[in-house]
């Protein structure tokens, strides 16, 4: 017979440590719990839809249970039992600490400074770190053009960090974007119609220092040096430097490379399949359970 | 615009066909309630007016609904001033007809970010002409080349629901906290609320999230409600502080169950996502949509008949539960919801 949520709440801290292997993952998920290892118990988080909502859903469950998590249209703190489609969604804002609005959320918080960490997908981002969900081509004619910033100009910009979700492509990682909704650690002084480090267009506001602190990709994990410039920091497993590279549109700098992005422990992935995704949203499918965690299940 | 009135307005209750005949002209600007296409979309409203055909309307939203997709089936809207053209977030991102609209060229597309258009819509609500925001400084939002309405020509002065600049950027005058951009109020002339429940005499309530629906009902000129109920005034009056728009805001109010469909209204129905996925499929084909329009749209001689179409099965899947404020009944992935008691985080760790 299935078990209860309460039953299988109890066997989380019987699931081992240890990293699953080769096969045992799915890549969402993989990425999934890298997007949580990015979240500090400490963090007051402000997520986008899909990957991100997902990846910091997962770390409230396991590594940041006291992360606070703000969504845009208007939800402090939501304690979510069942993965939101929208962050409008009811299921976000269950046993939220207030209910408000956009001037709550983008006003009183995001522009007071209590949010530091933004989590956000994008549709191309440059080495910088400025992402753009606007428009491809021409801004007046585009060749594509997307739904434009939402949240995430305002949330990449005053966070006091931000990690990004992209798809790994050459066309999506730019030396200069088309267009840059979101600015990253450089970006343009329209007033001097200079190229410059944001820290000095947004000199004397609360914000120099609010920006990018990741990427995360479907081939790997990447952060800023202090030039405010990408480097790559782990592949993930089986991914090789050298097709990342292929699939970067500028000359990536791959000298800082630590190695393989961690894997998900097999409780990381119980939690995952079980509490935060079951009802296979966002995650495809589920492969069947490794023998570690199917012993345990019984 | 701060509008000095004489008397206070008396709200009046009506049907949606004499809601959207009253209400609605050609060429109107107007903004729409709820979050996307998931949360209190005026969407019965949305319908009369295609139904009703009014055209060349300027939309000036927080984002894109299941309203705008449906006003862009039938390229309804001339100018869209937002600041996300998508609608359906997992259940269908971007507008297609909306793309393939603005690719013709029979769109101005004016973009700004989500935080400036709530800030936009409060400084309407408060009256003031305009109001400062940090974000996104460097951004191409604020590239002065890139000003769709300028370059339309429309930012002449003539046509006072358009600001004369897209924004300023100013150096901080008061405390010298660096650069600041000063964005218009947003100031439309219709704005169509969805709520849970309305008193007879206006006063307003939902519940679940707030988006921006105050400010914009304080920002418009006119206010529509539609709401699931309509309920004694004296009801409204037991429970203040769970009220959000006072009745003299209120020009019209209209019970329409379900009006809100295929979003959802927390406590009342869920989101139908397969049926928003239906819709975004039916818009990358014109013969589709044409089909679409013809069997969701005009095919029905009203929406109560609209939602009978639905079915009860439908309808038993959304209705939310009592206790969470959505329906763990409907199928939304590849499995049902698990039966969940606390949030794991909280079980586990508190708050």
């Amino acid at each position: 017979m299935a078990k209860t949520m309460e039953e299988l709440m109890e066997l989380i801290d019987k699931m081992p440590d240890e990293k699953a292997k080769a096969g045992e993952f799915i890549l969402p998920e993989l990425m999934a719990i890298a997007i949580a290892h990015e979240v500090l118990n400490d963090d007051v988080v402000f997520a986008g839809t899909g990957l991100p909502m997902v990846g910091i859903m997962a770390a409230n469950m396991l590594n940041a249970p006291n992360a606070v998590l703000i969504y845009e249209s208007g939800i402090c703190d939501g304690k979510t039992m069942h993965v939101p489609m929208s962050v409008s969604d009811q299921r976000a804002a269950n046993m939220c600490s207030t209910l408000g609005g956009l001037v709550d959320t983008f006003g009183y918080y995001l522009q007071q400074g209590f949010v530091t960490l933004g989590f956000l997908g994008g549709a191309a981002i440059d080495k910088y770190g400025g992402v753009n969900v606007t428009s491809i081509g021409d801004y007046y004619a585009p060749v594509h053009r997307f739904t434009g910033s939402g949240g995430n100009s305002d949330i990449g910009t005053m966070a006091k960090r931000t990690a990004f979700i992209i798809l790994q492509e050459k066309r999506r990682f730019l030396e200069r974007n088309d267009y840059t909704t979101t600015p990253g650690w450089w970006c343009w002084d329209f007033k001097t119609r200079e190229w410059k480090p944001k820290k000095e267009v947004w000199k004397g506001t609360p914000y120099a220092d609010c920006g990018p602190c990741g990427v995360v990709t479907n081939m790997g994990v990447y952060r800023f040096d202090e030039k405010g410039i990408i480097y790559l920091e782990t592949c993930h497993p089986g991914v090789t430097v050298e097709k990342i590279k292929e699939n970067c549109g500028f000359d990536l700098n791959v000298s800082k490379v630590k190695g393989e992005t961690p894997i998900p422990t097999y409780k990381e992935l119980f939690v995952l399949r079980e509490f935060v995704d079951p009802e296979l949203i966002f995650l495809p499918a589920k492969t069947e359970y490794p023998a570690a965690i199917k012993s345990i299940i019984g | 615009m701060a509008r000095i009135r004489g008397k206070a307005k008396k709200a009046e209750i009506m049907t949606l066909e004499e809601a959207v005949k009253k209400y609605m002209h050609n060429g109107i600007q107007i903004a729409f309630s709820g979050f996307t296409g998931f949360n209190r979309n005026p969407m019965a409203f949305a319908w009369e007016v295609v139904r009703q055909k009014f055209k060349d309307m300027h939309v000036i939203d927080r984002h894109g609904s299941c309203c705008t997709w449906l006003l862009n089936t039938v390229g309804a809207i001339k100018i869209y001033e937002t600041d996300w053209m998508g609608w359906g977030e997992m259940a269908g991102k971007l507008d297609i007809n909306m793309e393939r609209i603005y690719k013709a060229g029979k769109m101005i597309l004016e973009d700004y970010s989500h935080g400036s258009m709530a800030m936009r819509f409060l400084a309407g609500a408060i009256g003031a002409p305009f109001i400062p925001y940090y974000a996104p400084l460097g951004s191409d939002l604020y590239n002065p080349d890139y000003d769709a309405l300028g370059k339309a020509g429309l930012r002449n002065g003539k046509n006072p629901r358009i600001a004369k600049k897209k924004f300023i950027q100013i150096e901080e005058p008061f405390f010298g906290d660096g650069e600041v951009v000063l964005l218009p109020a947003a100031r439309p002339e219709l704005a169509v609320i969805h709520v849970s429940q309305v008193g007879d005499k206006g006063t307003a309530r939902w519940r679940g999230v707030g988006t921006i629906d105050k400010e914009i009902a304080f920002a418009c000129d006119k206010v529509v409600i539609t709401a699931e109920e309509i309920v004694p005034e004296a009801e409204m009056r037991k429970d203040p502080e769970a009220n959000q728009i006072p009745f003299f805001t209120v020009d019209a109010i209209v019970e329409v169950p379900w009006g809100a469909f295929p979003s959802g209204v927390p406590f009342y129905y869920d989101y139908d996502a397969p049926f928003m996925r239906e819709m975004d499929k039916a818009s990358r084909n014109v013969e589709d949509l044409k089909k679409w329009l013809d069997e969701w749209v005009f095919g029905p001689p009203n929406w109560e008949e609209f939602i009978v179409k639905l079915g009860a099965k439908k309808l038993l899947s959304l209705k939310a539960d009592s206790t969470t404020g959505y329906s763990t009944k409907m199928m939304r992935g590849k499995n049902p919801a698990p039966r969940m008691k606390m949030p794991l985080s909280v079980a586990r760790s508190g708050y």
